[in-house]
């Protein structure tokens, strides 16, 4: 893929383009208005792909969609079929002839009682709607399938007028999309911006500071393309990704209902960072983590990946009967890999036909059944069978020189013994992960109402008819499951992987409800990339890392997040990618970053989840005194635990960390796709106040210090440019300066509160510092991890 | 240092604001700028820019009640030895519970292993209160004394027999984790009402050893947005998380470094032109302001003597039930619209007798006493007070049976709760159980009939109360829910 990227130094446009941006708004905001955006352009045909079908959808499929139970008239408008065949009133749709079709002479009837939608329906139809349907009709009415249930064809790079600007095949189609709207796009980002986004979005770390001037330093066109290499090799890659996999995973450390007591689940979530770091492809990511366990002679690496199909929520709580929850355990998998693999609402069928996708129940169940095999308690707490121990690889080497050493060992000498005391010992301390196993012979029924005590009809694993059939050979279970979600023929894996990883890059998917590729969910704002770039997943054999590294070199990723009036006017939500993305940092990243800049990160990879600062009580004031699990409450850690980064939190389910809470991230009790990005008033005083950001504060000041240079301007510069990656302007030197000496005369007068101030946190204090000092550098540092820039990525 | 509400304070930030729109050159969108500059930052409500686009945001209608205050007695409390008075039982002590009665109900695992289901009528007294003559066990004389101002509901019921999906589905309308609390809801519908506060506070009271847990989702947004969620104001340490400045930084440092950050920030808006820069800047004000509004609301020291009579000593005592009834009226003072306290220990498997005494010891003078004033304050007529649990309790006896002691398991077919004020009709009784108290024989009202009521309450249409997520318009009833028009005065 590499040498389709044009070495082109892409910042050496930035001083002689020949169109400086400000034209290019000028002409845009007389040619655009919003609708032109938002939908086709008035004088083109109607898309009923785009405009028809999502209106029908949700005005109409509730009661003349899949679900026959509720269907009234016998009317179904989601199939092809009934849309157009004639009843004794007419035809729904007669093409080409409007007024002569049903559904216009009923969506604009004028006597209300006959117009649809019904009032009851709490649904309305706008006359701009009903005319679009009108000229739909009036156009020919051509009827296409839903688009996420057709096979994504490779579609022709688009012919576009700008050919120096792209870098990668993927911008012909966001360029094209531009200049068919009059826009250009915007000019690259500055060197030290874009460094820092692409360290952000590949590793989840701000860029250090050497890293920034070789970066900066180089001038080399190939200086940007060797970044990615290095940023995709950094063992800080399978972290950063795994963030993104454990939302969807529902991965916690505690089992999730009522008492909600530990589990131990992170040989899993390591096996998840190790995967994405030596690059798995997705397929095999996909089969390993679905079905492990039934590959041909698995070994222990491929069984504990099956560790995701346990990672839902168990209850535990007394009184619970484990029939109902068995049901659950299995109806929550079916819902995650639905939603994981196919953004698909499959759990809609489990009480019912889905209202607008064609799902039935017994489909539904028929996928359950793939997940109703496993011999687990219906209730428990913690963990439960199956379950295996896989240690970690250092532990492993360990276990295997002792091992070594036992061969050539005498059994009956007390040296003997102590070792294989010491391989046991060793061994014991070694988790037991649960994960799945094909071990019950299970039978599946179509529950009534989706409840457990109510079987029906019995059913056979399957595959909902709208999709592809299994591929052929083989029984019907996990694995072929697994096989036929990454066959290239599937219509829903490739697009919402590729989706959810353009997710990653540009803050929203082409499809910008990831959860919901089904007729519901929003279309994609660029059809033809979303196919070209799933196509081009499965050419690249699945390999994500080279398909991280098409999206974060082309043009469209380097362009300069900056907004213009005209821009936030005419396309506030960036539809048309005219402009790169201004996002603010995950929950994860606002404090791993506090720790990397300030010194305080402890990088170690893996191994069982901390107990960083939490505010003392949080647990006992929700659930104290409720299990003797927590009995102590939240057992703070101590030492370099303080400082991992936090995708090392240990994850109590119901009340999860609050410093990531604060910054939206999700409780992990259900598979979650997307996060929210808030802006609140508590996210201010967690930064202001918390230990975590006080106490990095109060590092970074020591490092300002130490290493920032003998003048305040130095230090201020320094300081900024490790928050914001950098150099600060005149305006911003001055304001900080001139703060770091206010914070420093109070400090003199008030030499008490700089010794307490200096001792926040647990971290050492450097002996040779002055507590004023000290506490003036922590105040400025403090208004530094503050600022608006310094927890986004622009 | 002037205080954020004094009047040189006030000046000095519409200046900043004002300052900082008419001087950036680049402007930003007026949508963002309405959203700024309504005083909303913790809830932008629906209908207003940010909002959903396409709803049509509540009221739908007048509403009755301006704020709620929900008491959510958590563990499922017993309603036939507190409301539900069944003398016909007296004579059935350790009688069996006939299966014609049980008609097959499932059991949960702790009693369904039981040789003998016996009768336990409930040990206490009860007599009739008020105007209304209402039955009210012994344990709860309080309460007894306002009952003409609450409406009792007495067949409640719910599908759920374990506290985890009950509590659930109570306060979510679903019993799967995953979907947005009630407050969320009502956040997300109404926005806030006012500007300092959040919008739905959320208090947990102390409780003792052995009482069922709670969890987050119970005051979490779901699939809403996440600034939608309930703040919690804890008994300990700050009242709200991260509220005080770390030791050794005084107000006015404080100020001095968030105003450094507010001009870099205004740089930075002034060349990015993003109205989240903006935005952050209003929440960082908001945020110095919470400095001072929210200590000063839970500092209690200025509530008189007689209000101490009124709620019980023990509101003198952070993290008490009944410091957080009392808390709980100072918020809605405040224009906080919804108030939630969560009080633990309602689940008597054994020791009933003993147990469930010291459970209304600790709630009922709190309880009647909030009621009372917010009466002599003239808000209970736009505030409405919701008390109840999860689910009720069993007739028949878990465990051993003496004429002392006795323990009842959890049941879903009927349970009472209460409403109060705002729209309420005071001194009804609605819905009636059967003999045992383990049937519905009239009236029955679901879960999602009572949050349907609320809900219409509060001027909102259950039904047009909705969010889109994975491709279904959400709502807090599912697809049920039915207002309770008998219930509205």
């Amino acid at each position: 893929m590499r040498k389709r990227s044009r070495n082109i130094c892409p910042w050496a446009r930035i001083r002689d383009s020949a169109r400086p941006p400000v034209a290019c708004f000028v002409i845009l905001s007389v040619l655009l208005s919003p609708l032109v955006i938002a939908s086709a352009a008035q004088d083109s045909k109607v898309d009923f792909q785009r405009q028809i079908r999502p209106l029908l959808s949700d005005a109409c499929f509730q009661c003349h969609g899949p679900d026959p139970k509720v269907r009234m008239a016998g009317l179904r408008l989601d199939l092809r079929e009934d849309l157009f065949q004639a009843r004794t009133s007419g035809a729904p749709v007669v093409p080409g002839d409007p007024d002569n079709s049903l559904i216009i002479q009923r969506i604009s009837h004028e006597d209300a009682n006959l117009r649809m939608p019904p009032a009851y329906s709490q649904k309305t139809l706008s006359d701009d709607q009903i005319d679009l349907v009108r000229r739909w009709i009036s156009d020919g009415a051509v009827w296409q399938q839903h688009w996420a249930f057709t096979r994504p064809r490779r579609p022709d790079l688009p012919e576009v007028k700008d050919n120096s600007w792209p870098r990668q095949d993927l911008d012909h189609f966001v360029l094209s999309r531009l200049e068919s709207q009059g826009l250009a796009p915007s000019p690259p980002a500055e060197k030290s911006r874009i460094l820092r986004r692409v360290t952000f979005d590949l590793t989840g770390l701000p860029p250090t500071l050497d890293e920034l001037n070789a970066f900066l330093s180089d001038p080399s066109p190939a200086a940007y393309d060797k970044a990615v290499d290095r940023l995709l090799a950094s063992p800080r890659y399978g972290e950063r990704m795994a963030a993104v996999w454990l939302d969807l995973a529902r991965y916690a450390d505690t089992d999730g209902y009522q008492d909600d007591e530990p589990r131990i689940m992170w040989r899993w979530r390591d096996w998840v960072v190790d995967s994405l770091n030596q690059n798995l492809s997705f397929d095999q990511f996909t089969i390993q983590q679905l079905a492990g366990d039934l590959l041909p002679d698995p070994n222990p690496e491929q069984k504990l990946a099956t560790g995701f199909l346990r990672n839902n929520r168990v209850n535990g709580e007394g009184g619970s009967i484990a029939d109902e929850f068995r049901v659950e355990y299995a109806v929550d998998r079916v819902n995650t890999v639905s939603t994981a693999w196919m953004g698909l609402t499959v759990g809609c069928a489990r009480c019912h036909d889905h209202k607008y996708d064609p799902i039935s129940q017994t489909e539904f169940y028929r996928l359950f059944a793939f997940f109703n095999k496993i011999s687990e308690p219906g209730t428990y707490r913690r963990s439960a069978a199956p379950t295996i121990k896989v240690p970690p690889r250092v532990v492993q080497r360990q276990l295997d020189r002792i091992h070594r050493e036992l061969q050539v060992l005498d059994r009956d000498t007390p040296a003997y013994t102590e070792l294989e005391t010491r391989h046991r010992r060793l061994w014991e301390q070694v988790p037991a992960t649960m994960i799945m196993r094909e071990d019950e012979a299970r039978e599946t029924f179509v529950l009534g109402r989706g409840q457990y005590d109510q079987p029906g009809a019995k059913v056979t694993p399957g595959v909902p008819e709208i999709l592809p059939p299994l591929p052929p050979g083989g029984s019907a279970d996990r694995l072929l499951l697994a096989r036929w979600l990454v066959d290239p023929s599937h219509p829903l894996t490739a697009r919402v992987a590729a989706n959810r990883l353009w997710q990653t890059h540009f803050g929203s998917g082409l499809v910008p409800t990831p959860e919901d590729f089904g007729v519901q969910g929003e279309p994609p704002t660029h059809p033809l990339l979303l196919d070209w770039l799933a196509s081009e997943l499965i050419r690249l054999k699945w390999d994500v890392k080279a398909f991280q590294r098409m999206i974060v070199t082309s043009a469209t990723y380097l362009e300069s997040s900056k907004l213009t009036p005209a821009l936030l006017e005419k396309d506030p939500a960036n539809l048309l990618l005219a402009r790169g993305p201004r996002l603010r940092l995950p929950a994860e990243m606002i404090r791993d970053q506090a720790l990397a800049v300030s010194g305080l990160l402890v990088g170690s990879v893996g191994g069982p989840s901390v107990k960083p600062y939490q505010p003392a009580g949080i647990w006992d004031e929700i659930a104290g005194g409720s299990t003797g699990a927590y009995k102590k409450g939240y057992e703070q850690g101590t030492g370099a635990r303080l400082y991992r980064r936090s995708l090392y939190s240990f994850w109590r389910r119901t009340i999860h960390p609050p410093g990531m809470e604060v910054f939206d991230a999700p409780s992990r009790e259900v598979c979650t796709s997307r996060r929210e990005r808030t802006n609140t008033p508590l996210q201010a005083l967690t930064l202001m106040n918390d230990v975590t950001y006080v106490e990095a504060a109060r590092a970074l000041a020591q490092r300002l210090i130490r290493e920032g240079g003998p003048t305040d301007e130095d230090r201020v510069e320094f300081g900024f440019r490790l928050v914001t990656s950098r150099r600060p302007e005149p305006a911003e030197i001055e304001v900080l300066r001139r703060g770091l000496e206010r914070h420093r005369s109070a400090y003199e007068n008030d030499p008490a509160a700089a010794a307490k101030l200096v001792k926040v946190g647990e971290s050492a204090l450097g002996p040779e510092m002055d507590p004023v000092e000290l506490a003036a550098h922590t105040a400025l540092a403090n208004g530094l991890l503050n600022l608006d820039e310094t927890i986004n990525r622009e | 240092m002037t205080s954020p509400t004094h009047p040189i304070a006030k000046a000095r930030e519409l200046l900043t604001r004002r300052h900082f729109f008419g001087r950036s050159g680049m402007g930003i969108g007026a949508a963002a700028l309405n959203s700024l500059l309504a005083d909303d930052l913790f809830a932008t409500p629906l209908g207003s820019p940010g909002a959903a686009a396409g709803a049509s945001g509540p009221p739908h209608f007048e509403p009755k009640a301006k704020r709620v205050i929900y008491l959510c007695q958590a563990g499922g409390p017993a309603q036939m030895d507190l409301f539900d008075y069944k003398p016909g039982l007296k004579k059935m002590f350790d009688v069996d519970f006939p299966d014609s009665v049980r008609q097959g109900q499932r059991l949960t695992t702790m009693t369904s292993g039981q040789d003998r289901f016996p009768v336990v009528p409930s040990i206490f007294e009860f007599r009739r209160h008020g105007e209304c003559g209402a039955w009210v066990s012994e344990l709860l004389p309080h309460t007894a004394g306002v009952v003409d101002r609450l409406c009792l509901i007495k067949s409640m019921h719910t599908e759920a027999i374990n506290h985890d999906p009950a509590i659930t589905l109570m306060q979510t309308g679903f019993e799967r984790s995953g979907r947005p609390s009630l407050g969320a809801w009502l956040s997300y519908g109404l926005g806030s009402g006012n500007r300092d506060l959040p919008t739905f506070v959320v208090m947990t009271s102390n409780s003792k050893s052995g009482s069922q847990p709670l969890y987050k989702r119970l005051w979490g947004s779901g699939f809403l947005p996440t600034r939608h969620q309930g703040v919690r104001f804890r008994g300990v340490g700050d009242p709200v998380l991260h509220l005080s400045n770390p030791p050794g930084m005084d107000s006015a440092t404080r100020r001095h470094i968030l105003d450094d950050v507010a001009r870099l920030n205004e740089l930075k808006q002034a060349e990015f032109g993003d109205p989240e820069i903006a935005t952050r800047i209003a929440q960082y004000e908001l945020a110095f302001r919470m400095q001072t509004s929210v200590p000063e609301l839970a500092d209690l020291s200025d509530e008189p003597e007689h209000i101490f009579r009124l709620y019980g000593e023990d509101a003198r005592e952070r993290g008490t039930y009944a410091s957080h009834c009392l808390m709980a009226r100072r918020l809605v003072e405040r224009g906080v619209r919804f108030v939630q306290l969560f009080h633990r220990g309602w689940d008597q498997h054994q020791d009933l007798p003993k147990d469930l005494a010291g459970q209304c010891k600790s709630t009922d003078r709190a309880t009647a006493a909030l009621i009372l004033d917010l009466e002599q304050r003239g808000m209970l007529d736009d505030t409405l007070i919701v008390w109840g649990g999860e689910f009720g309790r069993t007739i028949y006896c878990q465990g051993d049976l003496t004429k002392e002691n006795y323990g009842r398991d959890h049941h879903p077919r009927c349970f009472t709760m209460w409403l109060a004020g705002a729209g309420v009709a005071g001194g009804l009784s609605y819905g009636e159980t059967d003999d045992f108290s383990y049937n519905i024989a009239k009236d029955p009202v679901h879960v999602h009939d009572l949050n349907a009521t609320i809900l219409h309450l509060l001027g909102i249409d259950h039904l047009r109360l909705t969010f889109k997520f994975q491709g279904r318009d959400h709502r807090l009833t599912d697809v049920h829910g039915n207002v309770l028009k008998p219930l509205l005065a």
